[in-house]
């Protein structure tokens, strides 16, 4: 479910810094820069990168602009490969009898255990499938604000760095002592100052 | 102080804010006059609601469901000095109806169902049509976003006035004893 269809979950963003007198320009630019390269192909851990609202697959936002009006709106995506812990230790404790069969030795010293470990988990990771991740994202350049669609926190510190990437912009997490600032201006000192209160 | 200071010690804000309008719902059946628009809108706690109180290892939660309960055990919560984290919420204005469930603390909008416009076998195809859809659903959002922030507002003029303050938490301590 997202912000195209069903139901959503999103939290707001204030974009900080000066935006580009010719942003539409500067903004193809940069997006192109960092849009999704796919490493379905590729031993890659991880790629990240834009795409368009059409589809995981439109990283040529061929299929739909990300211009809607005053807005630019577009999803992240993230695909990563990914070992599950459990197999990672299972194919290390194997690999660990095994060489100890071999070698003869009654037990591995911790660096080759560390080797064993590292090894294996790049083997793993190459034939591991990738796991796509999509977040949407819709930015109000009139507002200067930025909606985010999740809540979770890796998505957004991924988001937050790849918005700095591509725009040279800082997207800063809007709580509610940030928006109390900001919706009541002349109340800043009084809004500093308050306390927890005892209510009932 | 960097944001993730700000997100610990701020977080009453957000959750008083809930506690208020949960009152403020009450205290008119439902209805809450927005003094910067001039109009009333609907609000309306149902469902789900968590409640904390304490930090640390000392945080302590309740969760409270039911279909449109009176959710007794969130206003003992309530009366035992227990906030509202996270509530679900109706939200009316004019023709159009929103379902959301706010966290207070770091004022995240989850489950969002917005308001329904139009029939979707009615709807169109094609790149024009959905880049439409996209400024009707963001529309639809940032009015939902719009009324919430006009909420919030009300609720910090009442709060950063200690003598409004005074009486208005005195009203919601009448409330609170009234139905726990």
């Amino acid at each position: 479910m997202s912000f195209t269809s069903g139901t959503a979950s999103f939290v707001r963003y204030r974009v900080e810094g000066e935006i580009p007198a010719d942003f539409w320009n500067f903004a193809a630019e940069r997006i192109n820069a960092h849009a999704f390269r796919d490493i379905d192909d590729s031993f890659e851990e991880i790629s990240i990168g834009w795409v368009s609202l059409a589809g995981m697959f439109d990283s040529s936002f061929s299929e739909a602009s990300y211009v809607a009006g005053d807005y630019l709106a577009m999803a992240l995506r993230v695909d990563e490969r990914r070992v599950a812990p459990a197999a990672l230790k299972k194919f290390c404790l194997k690999e660990e009898q095994r060489l100890i069969r071999e070698q003869q030795i009654p037990k591995l010293s911790r660096s080759q255990k560390v080797e064993i470990k590292e090894n294996m988990r790049l083997k793993l990771l190459k034939q591991a499938v990738p796991i796509p991740a999509l977040y949407e994202m819709c930015w109000s350049l009139a507002n200067n604000q930025v909606t985010f669609f999740s809540t979770s926190a890796k998505a957004q510190t991924t988001f937050e760095e790849l918005f700095r990437d591509t725009f040279d912009l800082d997207a800063v997490l809007e709580i509610p002592y940030t928006l109390a600032m900001n919706l009541l201006p002349e109340g800043a000192a009084a809004i500093e100052n308050l306390t927890p209160a005892v209510i009932a | 102080m960097d944001l993730v200071d700000l997100i610990k010690e701020k977080r009453y804000l957000g959750q008083e804010f809930l506690t208020w309008l949960w009152f403020k719902s009450e205290e008119r059946g439902g209805s809450i006059f927005l003094d910067d628009s001039g109009e009333d809108i609907t609000v309306v706690f149902e469902k789900h609601l968590l409640l904390e109180s304490g930090e640390g290892d000392e945080l302590e939660k309740v969760i409270c469901q039911g279909l449109h309960a009176g959710l007794n055990e969130a206003r003992t919560g309530l009366a035992m000095g227990k906030k509202i984290e996270q509530a679900r919420l109706l939200i009316g204005r004019e023709t159009y109806e929103w379902n959301v469930t706010i966290r207070a603390s770091l004022l995240e909008f989850r489950s969002v169902r917005l308001p329904k416009t139009m029939n979707p076998a009615e709807e169109e195809e094609g790149p024009d049509a959905a880049a439409g859809m996209i400024l009707e659903r963001i529309s639809l959002v940032e009015s939902l976003t719009g009324i919430v922030d006009e909420l919030f507002r009300m609720f910090l003029k009442i709060r950063t006035e200690p003598e409004k303050w005074l009486m208005e938490s005195k009203k919601i301590a009448a409330w609170v004893e009234e139905m726990a």
